[in-house]
């Protein structure tokens, strides 16, 4: 696999990078002909994230010829810590990079990120990678018949209330009102948690789509680095769900890219046992 | 000024005595040196040089010519001692340190010869501190014989295209690798780290490269642990030029401008770590 990005577009990528060291310490690249797919989960398989670049997104973007030795596209597993720090501080590329070359090298199992920068200088980073099984959450949003459409800019508001420490929140929607209240975990005192609760009419919604009165607990701080990349490029982000004990994905689209964070939902307060866990995903598998 | 008003008398069991304006265009440019505790100073009439040491492999020098001074008068041919960078380092912030405009901490240092402690007149505000540091047998500092004709490599690149590569060296390589050469890649920085490798490449043509010339490829290693405290002389310089001789050592020499816009220098030099295959 051999891609060129271009100035604006590695700014771009690196927020991509830094949305999914949200969610876990490895990052799986997969190079497909729809695109070049990002990949995390957590070690819990509770939240899972996809960054897909279509092709149009990079100036040139080409999968491994059959010539190349090994297959032409490999799937790669990376730490997170390996790659982010060369993108690590945004305003240094956007200043200096004028263009990044990714490429994938299977003889050598490395990945080569090469940053081609202003004055004639040349940054190449040669990155192990493992070769691995593709990554993917077997998850049909399209399927789900609740769905919410806001702008990032709505959303990240409405999270900003809660302080970057809280690890749930409870999204409570009713056909009338879409309100977020912080999670408390059973066994907490509740007279040493702060409760915060913020309420929405549907109107505020670009789109509303609600049949039943619902709650649901996810992981907030998964989903922060989502909410942050939409809201650099003003995007809306649909929010897709069915019932509370089955996943909820936060989405956003592009002409040229797409993105989604799945997380699991706890089950209802009603069936849930003294220690109940969150619950998984649908499994994790292998394409 | 009142330290200027202190006796002739006393001026006179001084064999040396260094006078600032403004203190900071001293501890800025010995703060470019300070990865150990201990420097050895040596005066001379040309000027002051601060010498820091580091496990016979590296050594720092910062020279600050006796016209960055306001006032620089000396008895002896050389004057040397030995005191604590840090203690003396604290000494001249004693007044915080912070950076108002038009407020300066002026200096007056003064040095009766051995055995004595040195002596800090500093100045803010009207308000005067005395501070005497404990002096110690000054060192030699170690001879690294590194003379322009031994020299094999040499170029000046701009501080500004060095600094960003410094701060994002892999700090999990053991090494820094330094490849000079006169064909490609002309000038790069390596380095081996837990996530693989990293290569930063300068060509001779770029606007940064003031200077170059390399007469023949040479790859050298240095230890991390030794060349990192340098990225704080690079951090306040304008100008650095890296040379190399023979041997492989390493000399980097920093241009430094300090509040006033006067010129300082700063100097590394460095052992290789191990020999690497010259091509």
């Amino acid at each position: 696999m051999n891609c060129l990005l271009e100035g604006n577009c590695v700014k771009v990528f690196g927020k991509a990078l830094h949305a999914l060291s949200r969610i876990g310490d490895a990052l799986w690249l997969d190079p497909t002909v729809k695109g070049l797919a990002l990949r995390a989960v957590n070690s819990a398989h509770s939240a899972y994230a996809c960054f897909l670049f279509s092709p149009l997104f990079f100036q040139h973007y080409s999968l491994g010829s059959g010539s190349e030795q090994g297959s032409g596209s490999v799937n790669c597993k990376l730490l997170i810590k390996s790659i982010l720090p060369l993108f690590r501080c945004l305003t240094s590329i956007e200043r200096n990079v004028e263009r990044c070359q990714i490429s994938v090298s299977t003889p050598s199992d490395r990945v080569v990120v090469q940053f081609f920068c202003r004055h004639g200088i040349t940054k190449t980073h040669n990155l192990r990678f493992q070769e691995s099984e593709a990554l993917q959450a077997v998850f049909a949003s399209h399927l789900c018949p609740n769905v919410l459409k806001a702008p990032a800019r709505l959303l990240c508001d409405m999270v900003m209330h809660f302080p970057s420490s809280q690890e749930e929140i409870t999204l409570s929607v009713t056909p009338l009102r879409v309100s977020l209240t912080n999670y408390c975990e059973e066994g907490k005192d509740p007279m040493r948690t702060m409760y915060t609760e913020m309420s929405l009419h549907p109107d505020e919604f670009d789109f509303f789509q609600v049949g039943v009165d619902l709650d649901l607990t996810f992981c907030l701080k998964e989903l922060r680095g989502l909410l942050s990349f939409a809201e650099s490029h003003s995007l809306p982000v649909s929010v897709n769900f069915s019932t509370a004990g089955k996943p909820v994905c936060f989405s956003v689209e592009d002409v040229v890219l797409e993105a989604s964070v799945v997380l699991a939902t706890l089950m209802d307060s009603e069936s849930r046992g003294p220690s109940q866990p969150a619950e998984t995903l649908a499994p994790v598998t292998p394409r | 000024m009142p330290l200027s008003t202190q006796s002739q008398a006393d001026d006179e069991q001084y064999v040396l005595v260094a006078s600032m304006d403004n203190a900071r265009n001293l501890s800025n440019i010995l703060k470019a040196i300070t990865f150990k505790d201990h420097a050895i100073f040596s005066a001379t009439p040309n000027g002051l040089k601060v010498t820091v040491e580091d496990s016979k492999c590296l050594q720092a020098n910062a020279f600050i010519q006796a016209e960055i001074f306001q006032e620089f008068t000396i008895k002896e041919d050389l004057v040397g001692f030995q005191v604590n960078l840090t203690v003396l380092l604290d000494c001249l912030s004693i007044f915080g340190g912070s950076t108002v405009p038009g407020v300066s901490t002026a200096l007056r240092m003064c040095y009766k010869g051995y055995g004595y402690p040195l002596t800090l007149f500093l100045e803010e505000g009207g308000v005067v501190t005395v501070c005497k540091i404990n002096t110690q047998e000054p060192e030699e500092p170690i001879d690294f014989e590194f003379c322009s004709n031994n020299v094999t490599n040499k170029v000046i690149l701009l501080s500004e295209s060095l600094k960003e590569a410094f701060s994002e060296l892999d700090m999990t390589s053991e090494v820094l690798q330094i490849t000079m050469s006169p064909s490609q890649p002309y000038f790069r920085l390596s380095t081996f780290g837990n996530s693989g490798n990293a290569h930063y490449d300068y060509p001779k043509d770029s606007e940064m490269m003031e200077l170059f010339k390399c007469t023949k490829t040479q790859t050298n290693r240095y230890k991390m642990s030794l060349l990192k405290p340098s990225t704080k002389a690079l951090a306040l310089s304008c100008k650095v030029s890296v040379r190399t001789d023979i041997r492989g050592f390493l000399s980097l020499q920093y241009l430094v401008r300090n509040d006033d816009g006067q010129i300082c220098f700063v100097e590394y030099y460095c052992c290789p770590d191990e020999e690497v295959e010259e091509e």
